[in-house]
């Protein structure tokens, strides 16, 4: 038998105490890739609204919230900013929600991130600037009073495709065609003519926000700061690399409080890897000094030690990576409005870190009774009872 | 090293524990021949066992000299090197490993011998063979019966050829029949692989199988005496 299958077989000597050592680990594993997985996949979300051909400047009323959905801005900005130097193009745009849908499909469920629907009234020929490159089926005429196109992640949850009716403010609308940007808040949506919602919400020539594209050459802040600068106290702007950091600094928090669960899930990890190992170290006392009296090293002793420690975290890391990816799957299927808004991220990076977490702790928790058995007296360990 | 020479050479052997309040060995004096079969004798506390272990190299004395197989045994650094190749230890209480199989047992010793483990694995079937245990090699300790425990302990002791077998009452848990056969099988391997075998007891039945029999009392050698199976 290699040293390396002593070292593999010798844990499993107390079951139940590995198994409970394993189980404490695991948890703190799992936490460590769940988390990973989920605050991955808002950061991939939250990098495609950065993606090219989008809006690089969304304009809003002064002193506005942001939270406001109906019509706050009138829609003539949109033509005036066109004519300041650096801007490409220029779309209104009119966000509203209709939290009382009801559906023509009886199984369909009311979808939407947060549970309402998002439908944004935006002219055809500007779906660019929202970040939507392509349609899969035909977008709406501007003139229609009838059609919609819907974000794939909305017509999954709703169960609907390109030809199904769908009815909002009591008026049945044709799906056009599903789109796709990469981003969750927009993928959870409708959108329609500018024209048609500002009719149904009697916002009409007022807009939500102005989504500015600048030119080529022009720089993003230089161009935002003209638009502040040419209608003071009437209009703010936020950039959407501004939007991204804003989101980058909430996942910050996410990530750091993940960081925190994660140590305190590995200190009591490793609390219990270290009650484990001495535990086994006192109990093969007799069995050390017999090692040391056949020959066996120090460091021998002391890497057995340290290698039962890891093999026992290097299980733990298998068994609760496999409960968090599987965890994961499970929860993002049973509540569709979170599966549908976040796709995990599958990053090397996130097992990485969680083997390197694994072995860290495999190392600490076995390092003190190793280095303990190593130091035994042999003749003082023979006489152990 | 031939027969005719000294294997252990002890001089003036002292060591104290507890701050030297007692005194384990107090002017031991000892000399044994390659290939000879001696046992030590003497009540409990005698010193008996502190002997032992400084011929095996468990422990180093405070004083005096003391050689074991031409090394010097209060200046080498490497006493693993030196327990591994030279010596062998039978315990009174066989100290197998409970989760490991009698063979793997008998290969523990030869982890410090850089042999494969195809080599070790033949090695070992080969002793638990000689010593009638050939059908139990999967076996867990805790299967085997004592006399068959301490049998796999002998295997063990005698893995890396050692030159010198250290035996702690090797009987001492065992009836008097079973008692009888494990010291058959240790007198049989000490002539068959003529190795030095020193043996620790206080029963004076198994003492008289020896060649010599070296009584112990307070630390010293008090009487040392051949027996009629001296050769």
């Amino acid at each position: 038998m290699s040293f390396l299958s002593l070292v593999v077989k010798n844990p499993f000597r107390n079951k139940t105490r590995s198994s409970l050592a394993i189980v404490g680990i695991a948890i703190g594993i799992m936490v460590i890739v769940a988390l990973g997985m989920i605050t991955g996949g808002l950061e991939n979300s939250t990098q495609s609204t950065l993606k090219a051909g989008a809006a690089e400047i969304t304009v809003s009323q002064a002193g506005s919230t942001g939270i406001e959905s109906i019509g706050s801005i009138n829609q003539t900005y949109a033509t005036d900013i066109l004519s300041l130097s650096g801007v490409k193009s220029t779309a209104g745009i009119l966000r509203a929600s209709n939290t009382t849908t009801a559906t023509t499909s009886p199984n369909s469920t009311q979808g939407g991130f947060g549970g309402g629907l998002s439908i944004t009234g935006i002219d055809s020929d500007k779906l660019s600037l929202m970040g939507v490159d392509s349609v899969n089926g035909t977008t709406f005429t501007n003139d229609s009073t009838n059609q919609v196109i819907i974000g794939k992640t909305e017509a999954q949850s709703l169960n609907k495709t390109v030809g199904d009716t769908i009815n909002l403010y009591g008026q049945n609308f044709t799906i056009t065609g599903t789109f796709e940007t990469g981003n969750f808040m927009t993928d959870n949506g409708i959108m329609m003519p500018l024209s048609t919602l500002q009719d149904l919400t009697t916002n009409q020539n007022k807009v939500s926000d102005v989504l500015v594209k600048v030119t080529d050459n022009a720089n993003v802040t230089t161009v935002s700061n003209t638009i502040t600068n040419a209608y003071p106290n009437q209009l703010t702007t936020s950039t959407a690399a501004d939007s991204a950091n804003r989101i980058n600094q909430g996942l910050g928090f996410i990530s750091t409080a993940s960081w925190a669960i994660s140590l305190l899930a590995i200190f009591i990890g490793a609390v219990g890897v270290i009650n484990t190992m001495v535990m086994t170290v006192y109990e093969r006392t007799r069995e050390i000094g017999v090692l040391k009296a056949v020959g066996w090293k120090n460091s021998r002793i002391l890497g057995m030690i340290l290698g039962e420690s890891i093999v026992l975290t290097l299980i733990a890391f298998v068994v609760g990576t496999v409960i968090a990816v599987v965890g994961v799957e499970v929860l993002l299927t049973l509540v569709p409005s979170v599966g549908n808004a976040i796709t995990p991220s599958f990053s090397i990076y996130i097992f990485l870190r969680a083997f390197g977490i694994a072995l860290l702790v495999g190392v600490i928790g076995g390092l003190y009774p190793a280095y303990r058995a190593s130091r035994l007296s042999p003749t003082e360990a023979l006489r152990y009872e | 090293m031939n027969n005719n020479q000294n294997i252990i050479e002890i001089k003036d052997l002292k060591k104290g524990y507890d701050n030297g309040k007692i005194k384990a060995l107090n002017g031991m004096n000892l000399e044994v021949k390659k290939g000879e079969f001696i046992s030590i004798m003497g009540p409990s506390g005698s010193g008996k066992s502190s002997l032992l272990n400084m011929i095996g190299g468990l422990d180093i004395a405070d004083e005096g000299t003391i050689k074991v197989a031409g090394i010097d045994m209060m200046t080498t650094k490497n006493l693993n090197k030196f327990r591994s190749k030279e010596i062998g230890f039978v315990f009174q209480m066989h100290n197998l490993i409970p989760n490991l199989s009698v063979v793997e047992n008998v290969e523990i010793p030869m982890y410090e011998t850089n042999t494969s483990s195809k080599d070790m694995r033949k090695r070992a079937l080969d002793l638990l063979k000689s010593v009638n245990l050939g059908d139990k090699i999967d076996q867990k300790p805790t299967k085997l019966s004592g006399g068959e425990r301490q049998r796999v302990a002998i295997a063990r002791a005698l893995v890396n050829n050692p030159s010198i077998i250290l035996a702690d009452e090797p009987t001492g848990s065992l009836d008097s029949k079973t008692g009888e056969v494990i010291l058959d099988l240790l007198k049989d391997l000490h002539k068959k692989e003529n190795v030095t075998l020193v043996m620790v007891t206080h029963e004076p039945y198994v003492g008289n199988m020896a060649e010599r029999i070296i009584t112990v009392l307070d630390g010293k050698c008090l009487t040392d005496n051949k027996t009629t199976n001296s050769k």
